[in-house]
């Protein structure tokens, strides 16, 4: 029938099998190895290129993965694309910004997403498991403070991005930390100097910080923060890639669906950026320790009321109005849990709280690779880098 | 001198018509086979009958306690009739598809083979490569009939009882019907294509036996297993290389801007295990005795 033998026509799988392999493994590593060599530059001239560097437009997907240790939750895909995801195990986003007031960001679930749009001094969450949209507008008392500020150009986007962990990573460098320069490497494509933050402290939980600054523009592309002791870091939120482009009009704005429940929220204008830098505090907040061993406590935080989902409740918290337009954006988690209370009604909160703290002398403690985060019977909630032995002493 | 003067026997043999002309006439007829074959009918019209149930099902709740509840895209039905087709195939795609494609795939070689009808096809003279390739075809026929039947069932149903409407994306953002029209038809196209890999994986246990139920069981377990293996992040490692680790990627074509690397990766599996299946079975069914 044929003139190849039986072993030839056997070998055709393998070949096939051996190209195929080459063909999903290859392209990775030679795009890590196409790494250009960078000019020299010492970590200062990086830290203050970052500083300096304008806010970039760009989009591009950034997938956040954390391994804190936490027990494993029992919720994944099923309960949808939700800020509740971010605890644990690895999440996508897609994010756009024009570099200005502009952008939006997507957290993707395998058949759902929870997207947050600002669009200068307005922002929505929409959530595609709920249909629900929340829309936020600021104060009509703040909203010409808003517009005078705009007048002053850097009022940053506040988006999860790289860019904003950098800035805070950034501020603790000076006093507390040493700081290095590591071999350049490729992020997202992109040739990328590598700076080194490490603790001068040895009592915090945190090893080191890695921050990947693209070169060309001086935007960060990766943060990674590794424990003490993890071959792996504990949370690495980065770029896995990225385009310098001011993306459509049509992605940076938005209108509720039709069908969809929606709320209207009005928060206040947080102070201008500087004040919310400098070292006021809410009350019934207390800080002690300095640098990484700092601990923030918090007095009277209704918890039992918050587990039950009691929307109150949150009121109780120091400091928890929902901010846009601040520059200190408390980051990731609170950018996605700002309307927390919505999304947490399907969860049994207090069967989680019970799954991921254990009982201690006068409270309950949740230890991470991280963060530890100690709430006492007496109300009062203790979070720092931090052991939870050293929490527990200082909540004596 | 003598040999060259020796007129050779004549073996040209008599005009047979074109390789191309005579591949079509095999491969109708394999057409005409599997998708004529009451057995597989029956199957069509089962799937067929998903959407139409869940359609009036969703119909006749729509105004209760229970709207909106249930898995991804359900509760988006009662508002656009359009969505009653993502619904479906979302519905469709864990257990019954696969399950469809086992049967055809598994029944490909293995179905002649147990019915004695092999050997006869094989002395049509037909090359195996060329038998094995109508095969395959007419396997890939069926799945793309089985998704065609859902999509089709579920938008003549889901127009006659919700009406479309512009297609709210998953981010929120609403989109004009024809542009959500051509976005939902891609989903569909974009499952078809992901059952690829397994049509390959059933057309090689296919030639492995001469049982058929044991090559259609034992796709169905590839497809199962795979999902299996995708729920333990221990293994996440290998995730990406899974057979239906990228079917839900469908769903990128419901968002603001669909990723078309995300899209394209996980045709390239797809590609990759029709790539390797595709040789073993060649292998296989050109190197095995076939004795019945």
């Amino acid at each position: 029938m044929s003139n190849l033998s039986p072993r030839a026509r056997w070998a055709v799988p393998a070949v096939v099998g051996a190209v195929v392999a080459a063909a999903f493994i290859a392209p990775p590593l030679v795009a890590s190895a196409s790494s250009e060599e960078l000019p020299a530059i010492s970590p200062q001239q990086l830290v203050t290129a970052v500083a300096e560097a304008r806010d970039q437009p760009l989009s591009g997907t950034v997938v956040y993965t954390a391994r804190l240790g936490l027990p494993s939750l029992p919720l994944g895909d099923m309960a949808g694309a939700s800020p509740v995801n971010l605890l644990d195990g690895s999440s996508t986003m897609r994010v756009w910004t024009d570099g200005v007031d502009r952008s939006r960001a997507a957290l993707l679930g395998a058949t759902s997403e929870y997207s947050v749009v600002r669009d200068g001094p307005q922002a929505w969450t929409y959530s595609s498991t709920d249909d629900a949209v929340v829309h936020y507008v600021i104060d009509a008392k703040d909203r010409a403070r808003y517009d005078a500020l705009q007048q002053d150009p850097p009022v940053a986007g506040d988006l999860p991005t790289p860019a904003a962990a950098a800035s805070s990573v950034l501020g603790l460098v000076q006093q507390f930390s040493s700081v290095t320069l590591d071999a350049q490497s490729t992020v997202a494509g992109r040739a990328a100097y590598n700076l080194v933050v490490t603790p001068k402290s040895t009592t915090t939980l945190i090893g080191h910080v890695v921050v990947s600054v693209d070169a060309k523009t001086s935007t960060p592309l990766r943060v990674q923060v590794w424990d003490r002791t993890s071959k792996t870091p504990a949370v690495e939120v980065g770029f896995t890639d990225i385009r310098f482009a001011t993306p459509s009009d049509s992605v940076l704005s938005f209108s509720a669906p039709a069908g969809a429940s929606s709320k209207e929220v009005s928060v206040p204008l947080p102070e201008t950026p500087a004040a919310a830098h400098s070292a006021t505090v809410p009350d019934g907040t207390t800080v002690t320790g300095t640098g990484w061993d700092t601990v923030v406590q918090l007095a009277g935080v209704d918890v039992a009321g918050l587990l039950a989902g009691d929307a109150d409740a949150l009121s109780t918290v120091p400091g928890s109005a929902p901010a846009i337009g601040s520059k200190s954006g408390q980051k990731l988690l609170e950018e996605f849990g700002a309307d927390g209370s919505s999304k947490v009604r399907d969860l049994d909160l207090g069967t989680l709280f019970g799954q991921i703290t254990k009982p201690v002398p006068g409270g309950r403690l949740i230890t991470t690779k991280l963060v530890s985060i100690l709430v006492t019977d007496d109300g009062r909630v203790l979070v720092g880098a931090v052991p939870g032995a050293t929490l527990q002493a200082d909540a004596r | 001198m003598s040999l060259a003067e020796t007129p050779t026997p004549a073996t040209a043999p008599a005009p047979v018509p074109s390789m191309a002309a005579a591949y079509w006439r095999l491969q109708r007829s394999e057409l005409r086979l599997v998708l004529g074959r009451r057995r597989n009918l029956v199957l069509l019209l089962g799937l067929a009958a998903v959407p139409l149930l869940l359609g009036l099902v969703l119909f006749f709740t729509q105004d209760t306690a229970l709207d909106g509840q249930g898995p991804a895209f359900l509760g988006r039905v009662t508002g656009n009739g359009l969505f009653l087709v993502v619904a479906s195939v979302f519905l469709c795609l864990p257990f019954l598809l696969p399950l469809t494609i086992g049967i055809a795939s598994g029944d490909a070689i293995a179905g002649e083979a147990s019915a004695g009808t092999l050997r006869y096809l094989l002395t049509v003279p037909v090359g195996r490569t060329r038998l094995l390739l109508v095969k395959a075809v007419g396997a890939l026929a069926f799945a793309a009939a089985a998704v065609s039947a859902i999509a089709v069932v579920g938008l003549v149903a889901g127009a006659a009882l919700f009406g479309v409407h512009d297609v709210t994306l998953l981010s929120g953002d609403t989109v004009p019907l024809g542009a959500g029209a051509l976005r939902v038809l891609a989903v569909v196209a974009y499952v078809g294509l992901s059952l690829t890999g397994l049509v390959a994986v059933g057309l090689f246990f296919s030639t492995l036996t001469e049982v058929p139920v044991g090559a259609m069981a034992a796709t169905v377990v590839v497809a199962i297993v795979s999902g299996v293996l995708d729920t333990i992040p221990a293994l996440s490692s290998i995730h990406p290389a899974l057979l239906t680790h990228h079917w839900l990627d469908f769903a990128e074509f419901l968002r603001l801007e669909p990723d078309w690397a995300v899209i394209g990766g996980g045709l390239a599996v797809q590609a990759a295990w029709v790539a390797i299946f595709g040789a073993l079975a060649w292998s296989r069914f050109t190197t095995a005795d076939v004795t019945s």
